[in-house]
């Protein structure tokens, strides 16, 4: 019983990066920009939240910064991919590399060390106890105590819901991605509510990252992100972007991920339970291509090569 | 052809010239270091070496995502292939005692087996069940990394070290040395010959080029896309299995070693991108990122700039030669639109002209 409810609290804890990733990868999925980028988005967010927090001894500062760094990585992806109509596969190949290698440069040059920064000068985000339901036995154990970031990611998927399928802008994205000339057509840049798509990506993204490196553990380590940003864009194919869905989806991967944790110290190599989110979103992929109906393409989202 | 070559000259160049500026804000001698970087893989006969014994590696990754993305298969997998690769050239060397002239083709026909096998796995996925070969192979890299971590940490883990790795292949699995340089550059140049005649005059290369251009032409056309699209994955994936079973085999460790070949097969897929999977530029670009990833060491000596510079250099060159190319696109299609309205406005004009004059 003990065993089942830490299990799950950790699910919720993992699963909160994927969900906020994909969330913002949900933007860019209506807009059809092929976003694959979010994994040095997420990077990205994770190095600036740490800095952030470390440099002025705050959370938020560094919860904001890293959010400033995902929107910075995204800035670049637009002005390339949509300024520019630079591929986007290219683009975000690119900027995963950028990621991967400013953060681990500027790892050494503000902090002087290689692999992982660790200090008690980093603050950590606050862990909120919810009054009522920390009371109630088996739940109040699973869903209270969280970092606060857990909370705004489940708020989050709620909104995204309501923005894309009930706001003017939703419909003006989901246009966009559907037919640009269309939307262009009528007096509305396209490109522009791309260009939003994909900062809003950025923003959530980074605040996926801070997480990381905030919530999830306090430090920051080289290439973190650890594949969570490509588990994102296979959620959100998986789930054809829509957010509530998602929230399951990556609740059922955190759940994986929380698996292949609690199985470390059994007689099983750890590196074998460090395999199972991945596994798992293999066996995920097989099960949603059997109940796809034929003729239905998911490869619309694949790079712009493959169309 | 001209104008590809002027783009990426363009795109290299600003690209350079930003590193130089994120040298120069943060107070580096901008210039020294570069002449450092490039005084350490160009300039003597030991940086040329190093250089090329860099670039090998780099060819194969290089040409195996070129094969898969000019072909239209999308494999990522290429870091998982490299692993498997070097981990089946490990585990024939260790275990098997041959002559050398038996030991180093089967130790090659094994690096490449296994490393179509690993790509084998997404093509089998997507052929069988529809499932992304996008997502499959990129799950695998994670699989195929942690799996070689087992092997070495646990059941192949040679116990007089203190960091994980395998024990040392058998000698007469070692690729020969000339003169300081390792001949596995030999065989990464032979499979890269090899790889073009296949690309540019065979049939399957044809039809794997036209698969690229356009899948649904190539089908109308009679290619079998199926059939192709396999053949093209397991060569791809050889190709990065022999890359990752070629360091094992040249080179000074004659090992697996944890963390080998980090970033080696990440670079192929970029150096594919940067020469937009066309075979020939893909071996320039594996010759310049291996000229930049030599010389960091020696800048890193000569002017304490730390050597992960060239992680962003590379990450820049990338998205400025590309970017150059194909907004050089839009720029001149728009040039040529420009004088295309106006030659037509000209043309109006001088007919309105025509219709008026003699009538009135």
């Amino acid at each position: 019983m003990h065993l089942a409810i830490e299990m799950l609290r950790s699910s919720v804890l993992a699963a909160t990066p994927v969900l906020l990733a994909g969330l913002g990868g949900t933007y860019t999925y209506y807009a059809n920009v092929f976003n694959i980028a979010m994994e040095g988005m997420m990077l990205i967010g994770a190095f600036m939240a740490v800095a952030g927090s470390y440099l002025c001894g705050s959370w938020l500062v560094g919860m904001v910064s890293g959010m400033v760094g995902g929107l910075l990585a995204a800035v670049v992806f637009a002005i390339f991919s949509v300024g520019l109509k630079t591929d986007e596969f290219v683009t975000g190949t690119a900027l995963n590399m950028l990621a991967l290698g400013g953060t681990t440069y500027s790892l050494r040059q503000l902090f002087h060390v290689k692999g992982a920064f660790m200090s008690p000068r980093i603050v950590a985000i606050p862990r909120w106890r919810i009054p009522l339901l920390d009371s109630v036995p088996v739940l109040g154990p699973i869903v209270s105590g969280h970092p606060f970031i857990v909370y705004v990611a489940l708020a989050m998927a709620v909104f995204t819901e309501w923005h894309i399928f009930r706001t003017r802008f939703g419909l003006r994205l989901r246009a966009a991605g559907e037919d640009s000339r269309a939307v262009d057509s009528v007096g509305v840049s396209s490109d522009r509510i791309k260009a939003q798509a994909i900062l809003a990506s950025g923003v959530l993204c980074g605040l996926a990252g801070a997480y990381l490196s905030l919530g999830y553990v306090t430090l920051f380590a080289e290439n973190m992100s650890n594949g969570r940003g490509w588990i994102a864009l296979a959620v959100i194919i998986l789930t054809r972007g829509r957010p509530l869905e998602l929230l399951l989806m990556s609740l059922m991967f955190g759940f994986f991920d929380g698996l292949g944790l609690s199985l470390q110290g059994t007689a099983i190599p750890p590196q074998f339970t460090q395999m199972v989110p991945y596994i798992a979103t293999i066996i995920a992929l097989y099960v949603y291509s059997r109940e796809k109906r034929p003729g239905n393409a998911s490869s619309k989202k694949i790079p712009a090569k493959a169309e | 052809m001209r104008r590809q070559a002027i783009t990426a000259i363009i795109g290299v160049a600003v690209s350079l010239i930003a590193g130089l500026l994120i040298l120069w804000i943060q107070g580096y001698p901008a210039l020294e270091s570069y002449s450092a970087l490039f005084s350490y893989s160009l300039l003597s006969k030991f940086a040329i070496v190093s250089t090329l014994s860099k670039a090998t590696p780099l060819i194969l990754t290089g040409l195996s995502a070129a094969v898969a993305f000019g072909s239209n298969s999308v494999n990522l997998g290429q870091p998982g292939q490299f692993l498997i690769g070097a981990m089946a050239v490990a585990a024939f060397g260790i275990h098997v005692n041959l002559p050398a002239a038996a030991m180093i083709p089967l130790s090659i026909a094994a690096a490449m087996a296994a490393g179509a096998l690993c790509a084998g796995i997404a093509a089998g996925l997507r052929r069988k069940f529809n499932m992304d070969e996008f997502i499959t192979t990129l799950m695998l890299n994670f699989i195929a990394d942690y799996f070689t971590l087992y092997l070495i940490s646990g059941p192949m883990w040679d116990r007089t070290t203190y960091s994980p790795m395998t024990k040392m292949t058998n000698p007469s699995a070692w690729l020969p040395m000339w003169g300081g340089l390792s001949s596995a550059l030999f065989v990464a140049l032979t499979a890269f010959a090899v790889t073009l005649v296949l690309w540019n005059r065979s049939k399957l290369g044809y039809e794997w080029r036209v698969m690229g251009r356009n899948p649904v032409f190539s089908r109308v056309g009679g290619c079998r896309n199926d059939a192709n699209f396999v053949m093209a994955m397991l060569l791809s994936g050889a190709l990065a299995g022999l890359a990752g079973g070629l360091l094992v085999m040249g080179g000074m460790q004659h090992r697996f070693v944890k963390g080998m070949g980090a970033g080696y097969a990440w670079d192929g897929v970029m150096i594919a991108i940067v020469a937009n999977s066309d075979m020939l530029p893909t071996g320039l670009y594996a010759l310049f990122f291996a000229a930049i990833q030599t010389g960091a060491m020696g800048m890193e000596m000569e002017t304490r700039v730390p050597s992960e510079f060239t992680l962003v250099l590379q990450a820049i060159t990338v998205l400025f030669v590309v970017a150059s190319r194909e907004s050089a696109g839009v720029i001149m299609n728009r040039l040529a639109g420009a004088v295309r309205a106006r030659r037509a406005e000209r043309i109006t004009i001088a007919s309105e002209d025509g219709r008026n004059a003699p009538g009135n």
